[in-house]
């Protein structure tokens, strides 16, 4: 019931008086108004807008949270109203909503900020009012697929996943040429291939000279029949090929046989087989040059290659309704034009309209303004039908073709927004990762910071003197780095940057391959090594999974003995280890272990080695 | 001094409608733009039992439904028939408009929507009787014959629609119409005339005490 037609229940109410007297059986006794809510006025300050409205309007909605007492979570003693830290532009809609019953969706307004004050106030979006709900759809819908889109690239192109198998991975580098140079040099070359088959059955029907004891013409394809052959049958193998892997390859080798494509690669290599099982026999060669024809849909493989023209195709599918409408329409006038012009030009002597199905050349002809004339009316009645039938032809022809280009361009727009979002999205995680870095690069110096100021302390309650702390980070961010420092000791591993991280990870493989004979090192970098070969997407090394899974949880504490031999990669934590002296170190890396003692390139691996067999305690992480 | 100031009210709408007779079509336009102010705050208050804060109560629902100021008839079972959504009011809030309208010229305005309020609401029991007397005699001549009670009652049948315990039956109206009249038509000459109704209203119990029912509504 809209909450306008609440104001009218008393009225309802009262003129049920007009029952009474008719009334067979006692009434009930009515509801006690419990509490009898002064109808006030309620001011609401949405972030200094000021709002007000009765206390009854807002309280027709119940289940909402200005029409229920959530409200009073807002309430604000001191200026006597209830204060909102929101968007007053959306609230004014939000309001409307009491007030009308309707709501509304400004067009101007990001959809996602407005579902989010939508959830904030407990309204359903639902009862967005008919003028506007379309659109709302519309943008939510696009939103969505916004955001499909961007999950469906995290997906396919972040992880490269160690345990493809061989099929999977077949068919991932059949579907994306991109992710290997394996795949995009079958790409070229598949593409290649099709160039030049299309390419030799065109050649070869061109006349190419006569044979010496012939005197008519020969094609080339006659005159080289071997090459051309030779040609054919290698084009023919490698789409051969191609389509056996794809099919091995394929997740559903069911619905990949059903696709267009795959109908397309049959379609394409057929007839060659075709005629090699055919012999010679006369009756059946004419059926083998028919068979001929089909060769030319190879030139359709092209549509794995090229985006424009599967949008072409996408769009003729998805047009098929004003495609049939075309057809339809046209087939209705050329028969009747056809009759008619056959019933006219019936008298004229030696006409060439000798049928109707005669008729039906003269009328396509005309219709689609070619005019061929090579069949023309002759009597002044045919004329005049003729010029009608050409008039209309036009009209016919040009009143679905709009439809048909606004369907490509609307498709054509989609599938470039889709490029320009994925161009984007790069640049996107660039900067969320720039951000990320600047995160950590800043609570690295807050941690220098926060032991520099320990030790300042130290030294100056030493010196008897009072401590100047410099300008310090605001309380949030002090706040935060206090909590990952928390979190550091409470996993007993620190935290480090990407940088020092794959640098760390860069070294330790270093050393793997320099042949590290220590056995307790032997795992561990083994470990690290399997999972830098994650990181690093250009290895194609799918490394099988390790048994090091459980190594990788093991972490190594060790004794760090202050040498100031280490590599300029770990400079920072060098500021930090003298004063630290004491105290043992936790490995810094967030996969454990021998990352400080391998970093030093300079330094002989013997000696490294030796060294961690001495000092390596293990304890398993928590 | 009521009916005057009822008379120039309508005399004003009736002014409007004049001009605007000549054209049809402008007609509408004409009638859409008249909007019709009520009599002021003051002389409300004094000729009906509501107080100032109420009427404001009353004004503002009333103005947020009909912002032109008057309720027309279809309007009014729109309103009526959203307070009923299982069955058709229309029939009933076609009487109830009548009864409302008390200077019959096709509109509701708020004098007559709050006249009709306060006698419902604030009213001695003979003053409700009265209105309910008025709102069964259709055709205003002082009797109620049973063809009119008839008609008021399957309007309220229908009001209940298809889905009741127990089913409704074709002559469950008429029934209920020879009950009424049983216990209201004493001379037995076939109508019920306005005194016989209030006699007999006010010797009914169950119908006295239903009088009081919606007192507090507001």
């Amino acid at each position: 019931m809209a909450a306008g037609v609440a104001a009218w229940l008393p009225f309802a109410r009262a003129a049920a008086i007009g029952w009474m007297p008719v009334a067979s059986t006692p009434m009930p006794i009515p509801p006690q108004d419990k509490r009898k809510a002064q109808d006030g006025l309620i001011i609401l300050n949405v972030s200094g807008t000021k709002f007000q409205t009765w206390r009854t309007t807002l309280e027709r909605y119940p289940d909402t949270l200005l029409g229920s007492t959530e409200r009073d979570f807002f309430f604000h003693e001191e200026t006597n109203e209830y204060f909102f830290d929101r968007d007053p532009d959306i609230f004014r809609h939000i309001l409307n909503f009491y007030r009308t019953g309707k709501l509304h969706y400004p067009r101007q307004e990001c959809i996602s900020a407005y579902d989010e004050e939508l959830a904030f106030f407990g309204i359903i979006p639902e009862i967005i009012g008919d003028c506007c709900y379309e659109e709302y759809k519309d943008r939510r819908r696009e939103n969505a697929e916004r955001l499909q889109d961007d999950e469906e690239m995290d997906m396919s192109n972040d992880v490269t996943p160690v345990n493809l198998t061989f099929r999977e991975y077949l068919w991932r580098a059949f579907e994306n040429p991109h992710t290997s140079t394996l795949a995009l040099v079958f790409y070229y070359v598949t593409g290649f291939f099709i160039a030049i088959s299309v390419m030799a059955n065109v050649v070869e029907t061109v006349p190419c000279g006569t044979l010496p004891n012939r005197s008519k013409e020969v094609s080339c394809g006659d005159r080289y029949a071997l090459a051309f052959f030779c040609l054919d049958t290698a084009c023919v193998m490698i789409f051969t090929v191609e389509y056996l892997l794809r099919l091995i390859a394929a997740p559903s080798r069911c619905k990949f046989m059903k696709s267009v494509m795959s109908v397309i690669d049959v379609v394409a290599i057929m007839p060659y087989y075709i005629g090699l099982v055919m012999t010679d026999n006369d009756q059946v060669s004419g059926a083998f040059v028919t068979l001929r024809v089909f060769r030319v849909f190879r030139i359709f493989k092209f549509s794995r290659h090229s985006a424009g023209l599967r949008i072409l195709g996408y769009t003729l599918k998805s047009c098929a309704s004003e495609l049939g409408f075309l057809l339809f329409s046209l087939t209705m006038a050329i028969i009747i034009f056809a009759t008619v012009m056959f019933y006219a030009e019936k008298g004229s002597s030696a006409t060439k309209f000798t049928s109707i199905p005669a008729a039906f050349w003269y009328t396509i002809v005309t219709m689609t303004t070619l005019g061929y004339g090579d069949m023309v009316p002759k009597t002044i009645v045919g004329k005049v039908f003729g010029s009608i039938c050409s008039l209309s032809g036009v009209l016919v022809i040009a009143l679905p073709v709009p439809v048909i280009v606004s369907n490509f361009s609307r498709i054509y727009h989609q599938s470039q927004r889709a490029e320009k979002r994925r161009a984007q999205r790069k640049t996107r995680l660039a900067r969320i990762r720039a951000a990320k870095i600047r995160g950590t690069n800043a609570y690295m110096r807050y941690k220098q910071n926060g032991l520099l100021i320990d030790s300042l302390e130290e030294a100056s309650k030493e010196a008897g003197q009072a401590l100047v702390v410099k300008a310090a980070t605001p309380p949030f961010e002090s706040q935060h780095h206090h909590l990952l420092h928390c979190l550091e000791k409470t996993t007993n591993h620190e935290f480090v940057d990407e940088q020092t991280f794959q640098a760390n990870c860069m070294e330790v493989s270093v050393v793997n391959k320099a042949g590290s004979r220590s056995s307790s090192l032997s795992s561990s970098p083994h470990g690290l090594g399997s999972c830098c070969s994650r990181r690093h997407k250009k290895k194609s090394s799918f490394s099988p999974p390790s048994t090091n899974n459980q190594e990788l949880s093991t972490i190594q504490i060790r004794e760090r003995p202050v040498s100031n031999s280490r590599a300029s990669l770990n400079a920072k934590l060098d500021e930090t280890v003298p004063l630290k002296c004491d105290e043992s170190y936790i490995t810094p890396s967030m996969v454990s272990l021998s990352a400080p003692v391998v970093t030093s390139a300079d330094e002989d691996a013997s000696t490294t080695t030796a060294y961690s067999q001495s000092n390596i305690v293990r304890v398993s992480a928590l | 001094m009521e009916s005057k100031r009822v008379e120039t009210v309508s005399a004003r709408v009736d002014a409007a409608a004049a001009v605007s007779s000549t054209d049809s079509v402008e007609d509408e336009l004409e009638l859409s733009a008249v909007r019709h102010r009520p009599e002021g705050l003051e002389q409300l208050e004094a000729q009906t039992r509501f107080s100032r804060k109420e009427l404001q109560i009353l004004y503002r629902g009333f103005k947020n439904e009909c912002p032109s100021g008057v309720v027309n008839e279809d309007t009014f079972k729109d309103i009526y028939a959203q307070f009923f959504p299982q069955g058709d009011a229309s029939t009933y809030a076609h009487f109830l408009f009548n009864a409302f309208d008390t200077d019959h010229n096709g509109s509701v305005s708020f004098e007559d929507f709050v006249m009709g309020l306060s006698i419902l609401l604030r009213g001695t029991v003979q003053e409700k009787l009265i209105w309910a007397f008025n709102l069964y005699d259709i055709n205003k001549d002082g009797y109620i014959t049973k063809e009119e009670m008839l008609d008021i009652m399957k309007a309220i049948y229908d009001m209940m629609g298809k889905c009741t315990y127990p089913v409704l039956k074709e002559e469950t109206p008429r029934q209920h119409v020879e009950v009424f009249f049983q216990k209201m038509d004493k001379n037995k000459d076939g109508v019920v005339t306005i005194d016989e109704f209030i006699d007999c209203c006010q010797n009914d119990e169950n119908i006295m005490r239903s009088m009081h029912l919606f007192e507090n509504v507001l």
